[in-house]
């Protein structure tokens, strides 16, 4: 009576509007019974007796796991693993590091060709670039040495990582923002695909029934096949049942009949018509429709390929050779195999609110024309009969009663063969039972409770006609299967056509491959990888065998067969035990499952053991007084590795080291006997270990059963079959499915072996272990610091306790503790410039500023008058010594005066006259000033390097300013290129002038240096130590630290004499475009003695506008490990080598 | 510090429990909404998790696990242990771990071999009294409970307590769930009701006591039954029970409207069973053939394959007029379209006495080829392929005959191997 619809509904409100409420409980539906009704219910109530059913009802049947494992159906085959895990996307610096071996040529394809002239010597090189002819050799060297992927940090070489430092910025090709976006975005998409990846919706796993004999179900598995699920594989297999034994899968009848595709199979989707069958596939981007059948091979009728990705696959059980396919344009296709393809529906957008998302779905109906079209929204049912198609909702996220925010459609299914009316809909949360001829409403809400998305169903019809077994009305059962966490759950329901539908018990989490290494024997933990990693791998489809009803007497059983992504099948079966409905309620004398539990057997299985101890229900013990000796089971699965009985397994490697252990023992004793003894013991004191961990389990059980004497005495609903309960939980695993699983292990191994053979040699793996087994000497202090206080605390207590008082000697002084005062810096003999100037500070302010305006020459002024006056007063002492009067040399003077004048008025920062009689030449500073007329004649970078010495000779007034030269060179370089190669810049550092940089004021620049100066104390702490500016091109560089002796680019300890004096280095801005005209850079530093007094660097940044400001760029690195902190704008500034710069 | 601060450090805030389903609200806002349709996981730890929470949590996850493997008395011992889980003051929404407690233990107690019906009230009583935010859902939970196990008295009570309890703002939630309470405690005055009617006591229906009862009874239960029908949503049991009593008390035009406005309301889901409770309705009480046919026509827009639609393509041939032939034709084509009738004799037999009557009139051949134009496509696929004959002739002897006979009527123009298996058959 396929087409009644139930007389009455359970009651329920019907709530428009977009769902409101989130779940935040992870109990499901469990303990309610969601309404009643009354039973029986038809047309008048008169005759109603008052009793009510539930639309859930407490009990479903009861089915038992004959294993407590999945079994493999087929041997393991070589298969590609994704990482089970799902890649970080914050974790993207391995990315880059990968994409920059794999992809050096996109990655640094230009700036290679670029730079390449420069770093490999050519036979024209000259000067300064041969010198630098010797290092790409040691980066060659440095890369092959990092070929081993073993640690890094063995393998430094100074120069790389300088280089590295110095170029990272520069040499990629793709700027590394925009490569890090992308990645990024990459990353997350893995990450999506991995968690719940759409394409595999519907699964790629089918079973077509043939008709069946006695016991036995025959019929075709179909399944992909190949390292790449590219193989369509057509097999017979058969559930049998042997009288003796369970059931099992026999997958050995026939070899597969196979077919190449071009693409992975996603999706497997078949309807049989009187024995004749269709099989519909789909990859990507190829639809193809086979034709089997009990009796024929099964043939390819034709294929389809589809512009946009296709999301969905299925075949017309109305008519065979109907398909509709979708596709991610939002188109449903038609498509008569042989005939052509008619469009069906065709939507751009979601159906019902904006999702994001292109998944679509579409399947058949009861009606052959009118096809059921989803998307995570809902799902509508469209007439294809009259175009446009005619539309009515089925499904509707936001009109569903207790759809959860967020509640997104995963996949739904046309339930033709258990309801012609009914469609199964999916969503994370729940599985919804749709009747289409009452749209909307959902028939039957069943909580699935699955933490991932159930994307593979599989409905086993229930049996309604009363069959030879007793016409007990079977449940429908839903299997539901989710994608990468390979859940699997049973439901059950019933009703629909006559009754309203009910769910029938709480959902049954099934066997899952990646829980059953722990009920295995146990392997060494490598193979226990591998084997873990391939049986964890994502379920890629779920389907059932049935075995039909009317087979005699045996018992009835289904089989729940997985595909995992790895190419595995894994089945398990599951055998009727009864329900409780067609099971008489238990009576109270019958024997409480407490009382055996307290008897706890004297040989607990290993595998209960290794189930965990939570296992520990009274089931297990009953189970096990039927003395099943477990021990004699696992020493015999041992056997099957035996080399003495290699006739079986004659390739297979000895599985657990244990076991080989007892092959070596059986070896050398001889006997078999006195093994098995020796590892009953071994297990019995497993076994010990593990009722100890159950024995308080135990106890609770007997206090609650003192608690509880008796059951409800009219209680249909909780009065319980024991014997069932017992039995359900306690599924031991049987020898045969060892052998099997350990066959299929050992076979993984050899494969996973012959992949990746072991490496010729082992990599060494080296460490700097200097440093690591001796404290550091802060360490150390600290350590003695803490035992000295601790000593003086215990010290104190005494005293405390005796009534006396903490004198020193009675604390043992610490001699490290008193730290040597070091010794007074002798300002006389410091006689550069900048300790000159360190040393004035400490007598104030004035001192100071003082220093600086004479240096600066902002008292030129002052001292021109003051010159003046004294010429004046020789002239006039002139005048009166000698009549006659040297015109033209006071004229002279007076004119180169007359331009130190302008000279001082527009000179940025730097006077002379000051050093005079500091007259070392060996202090350094450099400036490299941007000048605003540079830029503006349109050299690109306009950084003109100035430089100034400040040499004994100074002042010495030049009248030639090296303005032209520098345009000139600038102008030389190849202007598209960031880098910087003239070699003249470099000589220019020595030409001892003072030169015209740019107009701006010295007394602007002096305020803002005393703004930013007294703003932030300068005290510089600089230890003995290397600085390197960050970014500069290499030429320069290289050249900075050959072209003149006189540079120690690297000073690692001032001389006794002279700081060193650091080189002007080329800064270089690779990349950024933005500020390059207004940033000039000078640095310099120096260094102090071994306490580091003070060291000085300028890096002037000016704006224009802005003269109060300056900005501090630090970009400085050292080459040691333990850099850097390069600073913008920043007071505080730098920290190196673990000690802070201001 | 003040007294007051004293008192704030001291005693850790109370977490008022919000009586509104408003929380329900902010929390999804405030939750950046995951692009992958992914569940939420519940075991996530926390930052600032005790050593308390993550035994909790664990102790959750294994009874959830238990349970979901159907090992009931693991769950059931670990769940000795959580409820401790209420007392904690510090995790701010307490209703959660209620409601799990409540339906986990409820769960359990199902199954476990020794749970008894006091456990079932204890547990209902304890959750039910321990907030108010489930007070009404456990509350009809209960109810449903009792009145499972027979208890009909006891779930009146139940019913009637709760049906008085108020608390805090009424949130569209609650008024719903006061509604479905007060309905079913009408139900029960229903079947009390109907329990009277049929008892034998009340054979003599001129006793003024027992027909006063009656009369109270029918009025207690019509006014909430009533009020529930105003509300969209499927309402069988309560619209049957409701109109029963009506028609004892001759309230027929009450009656019909009720079922009218339950079939024609717009803002109801469109239930198939509105329309045929209307239509037998109608047929009890020997309405007019027109109307009748009204109700079927509508009904056959919603659902073509309904069984009713039998009945309205006999209306239809019994009307002399001449269309109504050809809408029985399109009717039975239509429930022939759907798999559950396609081997219906009924429908094939109705379906050959509609032709045969047409075939009487003149234009019969183009009425068809109207009918059957929009299935040319399918239908021999659907109905009259090879395999269809061979197993027709293996089962339904009968049927093929009559499919047979109308095959080359309905197809015309296209060549069947129905018909030809058919006559092998026949000769055979």
């Amino acid at each position: 009576m396929d087409y009644q619809f139930p007389r009455e509904l359970f009651s329920s409100f019907y709530n428009c509007g977009p769902p409101d409420s989130t779940l935040k409980h992870c109990a499901g539906h469990w303990g309610s019974y969601d309404r009643v009704g009354l039973q029986g219910g038809s047309g008048p109530h008169s005759n109603c007796t008052g009793t009510f059913t539930s639309r859930h009802q407490v009990r479903g049947e009861r089915w038992r796991h004959t294993e407590p494992v999945p079994i493999p159906l087929f041997n393991p085959k070589k298969s590609f693993l994704w990482p089970s895990a799902p890649p970080d996307p914050l974790d993207f610096t391995e990315h880059m590091q990968n994409f920059f071996i794999d992809h050096c040529q996109d990655a640094f394809g230009c700036m290679s060709e670029i730079l390449g002239d420069h770093i490999y010597s050519k036979k024209g090189l000259k000067g300064n670039q041969q010198r630098h002819a010797g290092l790409p050799r040691k980066i060659k060297r440095f890369i092959d040495m990092l070929n081993l992927p073993v640690c890094h940090q063995s393998y430094s070489s100074r120069s790389v990582q300088a280089y590295s430092a110095l170029l990272s910025d520069v040499l990629p090709d793709v700027p590394a923002e925009l490569l890090g976006s992308l990645l990024y975005e990459e990353l997350t998409e893995q990450r999506d695909s991995l968690l719940f990846s759409e394409a595999a919706t519907g699964g790629a796993l089918d079973f077509i029934p043939f008709s069946h004999c006695g016991d036995f179900q025959r019929g075709c598995l179909i399944y992909p096949g190949n390292q790449g699920r590219d193989r369509l594989n057509f097999r017979t297999v058969e559930l049998e049942h042997h009288r003796d034994k369970c059931f099992s899968v026999n997958s050995s009848i026939s070899e597969p009949f196979s077919f190449q595709l071009k693409g992975p199979i996603r999706q497997i989707s078949s309807a049989s018509l009187f024995n004749d069958c269709c099989v519909a596939v789909r990859s990507d981007h190829l639809c193809g429709v086979w034709r089997c059948s009990e009796r024929d091979q099964p043939r390819l009728l034709q294929v389809v390929n589809t512009r946009e990705a296709a999301t969905c696959i299925s075949v017309s059980p109305h008519v065979l050779g109907e398909v509709l396919v979708a596709s991610e344009s939002g188109t449903a296709n038609l498509w008569t195999v042989g005939k052509g393809i008619q469009k069906v529906h065709k939507d751009d957008s979601n159906l019902y609110f904006n999702a994001k998302s292109s998944w679509r779905w579409c399947e058949f109906s009861a009606h052959p024309r009118v096809v059921l079209y989803a998307d995570r929204t809902g799902a509508e049912l469209c007439d294809i009969r009259v175009s446009p198609a005619s539309i009515h909702t089925l499904f509707r996220i936001s009109n569903t009663t207790q759809c959860r925010s967020g509640e997104r459609l995963i996949f739904c299914r046309y339930l033709g063969s258990t309801h012609p009316f009914h469609h199964i809909l999916t969503t994370q949360h729940s599985a919804y039972i749709m009747d289409e001829r009452f749209p909307c409403l959902p028939m039957l809400k069943l909580d699935h409770m699955m933490q991932f998305p159930p994307m593979f169903c599989h409905v086993l019809p229930g049996v309604s006609s009363p069959g030879p077994t007793g016409g007990v009305c079977r449940t429908t059962k839903v299997v539901l299967g989710s994608q990468s966490s390979q859940e699997i759950t049973l439901l059950q329901y019933s009703g629909g056509r006559a009754e309203a539908c009910v769910r029938h018990g709480p959902p049954r989490a099934l066997l899952r491959p990646c829980d059953g290494l722990k009920h295995l024997p146990v392997q060494i933990p490598h193979r226990m990888d591998t084997a873990a990693n391939r049986l964890s791998s994502p379920a890629a489809g779920l389907t059932c065998i049935q075995k039909s009803e009317g087979n005699g007497a045996s018992r009835e059983c289904f089989c729940v067969l997985q595909l995992t992504e790895a190419g595995d099948v894994f089945y398990q079966i599951l055998e009727h035990e009864g329900s409780d409905t067609s099971l008489a309620p238990a009576t109270e004398d019958e024997p409480q499952p407490q009382q055996t539990a307290k008897v706890l057997p004297p040989q607990w299985t290993l595998d209960n053991g290794t189930e965990s101890g939570r296992d520990s229900s009274s089931s297990h013990c009953l189970a096990q007084t039927d003395s099943q000796l477990v021990v004699p089971d696992t020493s015999s699965d041992e056997d099957v590795i035996r080399p003495t009985q290699g006739s079986t397994l004659p390739t297979l490697i000895p599985e657990t080291p244990r076991s080989k252990l007892q092959d070596d023992a059986s070896s050398e004793t001889g006997s078999e006997e006195l093994e098995t003894q020796k590892k009953g013991q071994k297990l019995k004191r497993l076994n010990l270990h593990v009722r100890v961990n159950d024995d308080p389990a135990g106890e609770d059980r007997k206090k609650n059963k003192t608690d509880d004497p008796e059951h409800p005495a009219g209680n249909q609903e909780t009065t319980s079959n024991l014997t069932s309960t017992v039995q359900q939980t306690s599924v031991k695993l049987s020898e045969a499915a060892v052998i099997l699983w350990k066959r299929w292990l050992q076979k993984l191994m050899l494969i996973s072996h012959k992949k990746k053979p072991r490496p010729q040699h082992p990599h060494h793996l080296t460490l700097n272990s200097c440093g690591l087994l001796c404290l550091s000497r802060d360490k150390m202090r600290e350590l003695s610091e803490e035992a000295h206080v601790t000593n003086v605390r215990r010290q104190l207590r005494a005293c405390m306790s005796n009534h006396s008082l903490l004198v020193r000697s009675t604390v043992p002084s610490d001699s490290t503790d008193i730290l040597p005062f070091p010794d007074q810096v002798d300002t006389e003999a410091w006689k550069d410039g900048l300790s000159q100037r360190l040393t004035l500070s400490w007598q104030g302010e004035e001192m100071w500023r003082a220093w600086w305006e004479d240096r600066l020459g902002l008292n030129n002024d002052k001292k021109m008058d003051a010159l003046r006056k004294k010429r004046r007063r020789e002239r006039e002492a002139k005048r009166a010594a000698g009549p006659r009067l040297d015109l033209s040399g006071s004229f002279t003077s007076s004119v180169s005066y007359q331009s130190d004048v302008d000279n001082f008025s527009d000179f940025t920062g730097w006077s002379s006259g000051v050093s005079q009689g500091a007259r070392s030449d060996t202090e350094g500073t450099e400036m490299l000033s941007q000048s605003e007329d540079l830029v503006e004649s349109g050299v690109p970078e306009g950084r003109t390097p100035t430089m100034l010495l400040t040499e004994s000779t100074f002042p010495t007034p030049s009248a030639t300013p090296p303005h032209g030269k520098n345009t000139q060179d600038n102008l030389g370089t190849p202007s598209s290129s960031k880098v910087y190669t003239e070699l003249k810049t470099v000589q220019l550092e020595f030409t001892p002038s003072s030169q015209r940089r740019s107009k701006r004021p010295g007394d602007h620049y002096l305020s803002s240096l005393f703004g930013s100066q007294e703003s932030r104390k300068l005290h510089l702490h600089c230890p003995a130590s290397r600085m390197v500016p960050l970014s500069m091109t290499t030429t320069s560089w290289m050249r900075a630290t050959r072209s003149s002796t006189r540079f120690h680019p690297w000073p690692t300890r001032r001389s006794a004499t002279a700081p060193s004096l650091c080189p002007p280095p080329r800064l270089h801005w690779g990349g950024r475009g933005h500020n390059q005209r207004r940033r000039s850079h000078g640095w310099a530093f120096d260094f102090g003695s071994q306490y580091c007094t003070a060291s000085w660097f300028l890096v002037d940044f000016f704006k224009r506008k802005k003269m109060d400001r300056i900005f501090f760029h630090l970009f400085m690195i050292t080459l040691t490990k333990d850099i850097v902190t390069s600073s913008r704008h920043g007071n505080r500034i730098l920290i190196f080598n673990g000690q802070a710069f201001f | 510090m003040t007294m007051d601060d004293l008192e704030h450090e001291l005693w850790p805030p109370v977490q008022l429990e919000d009586c509104t389903d408003s929380s329900d609200n902010t929390s999804a806002k405030e939750r950046k909404k995951p692009r992958l349709p992914l569940a939420d996981s519940f075991f996530v730890e926390t930052k600032r998790e005790t050593g308390f929470h993550r035994s909790t949590r664990l102790c959750l996850e294994r009874i959830r696990e238990a349970m979901l493997h159907h090992r009931w008395q693991e769950a059931a011992e670990y769940m000795a242990w959580y409820p401790q889980m209420i007392e904690d003051t510090t995790a701010g929404s307490g209703h959660h771990y209620k409601e799990i407690i409540w339906r986990m233990s409820t769960e359990i107690l199902h199954h476990h071999p020794n749970s008894k019906m006091d456990d079932y009230n204890v547990i209902y009583e304890r959750i039910k009294h321990s907030g108010v935010k489930h007070y009404l859902m456990i509350c009809l939970e209960h109810s449903f409970h009792l009145m499972l196990h027979g208890q009909m008295e006891n779930a009146k009570r139940h019913l009637s307590i709760a049906e008085s309890w108020r608390h805090g703002k009424e949130s569209a939630c609650q008024i719903q769930m006061t509604k479905l309470i007060q309905a079913y405690k009408s139900l029960l005055d229903f079947i009390i009701w109907s329990d009277k009617k049929n008892a034998p006591s009340s054979t003599n229906i001129t006793d003024p006591q027992s027909s006063q009862d009656l009369h109270n009874y029918f009025r207690q239960a019509s006014v909430n039954l009533k009020e529930i029908l105003k509300y969209p949503g499927v309402w069988d049991t309560f619209i049957l029970s409701y109109v029963e009593m009506l028609e004892f008390n001759e309230d027929y035009q009450e009656a019909e409207k009720v079922l009218q406005d339950y079939a024609y309301d717009n803002t109801f889901p469109s239930n198939p069973n509105a329309h045929a409770y209307l239509f037998r309705y109608l047929q009890r009480h020997n309405a007019s053939k027109r109307k009748l046919m009204n109700v079927l026509k509508i009904l056959h827009k919603l659902v073509p394959s309904h069984e009713l639609m039998l009945d309205y393509s006999s209306f239809l041939l019994v009307s002399e007029k001449k269309s109504n032939t050809k809408k029985a034709l399109g009717i039975l084509l239509d429930m022939l379209d759907y798999a559950c009738w396609r081997t219906s004799m009924d429908v094939w037999g109705g379906l050959k006495y509609v032709i045969d009557k047409l075939q009487l009139q003149e234009d019969w051949t183009e009425v068809v080829a109207e009918k059957m134009s929009a299935r040319k496509g399918w239908w021999p696929a659907l109905h009259f392929t090879r395999f269809h004959a061979t197993e027709d002739a293996e089962q339904r002897h009968q049927l093929m005959e009559v499919k047979a006979s109308l095959a080359e009527i309905l197809c015309p123009d296209i060549k069947l191997t129905y018909s030809a298996v058919q006559t092998i058959n026949g000769d055979r």
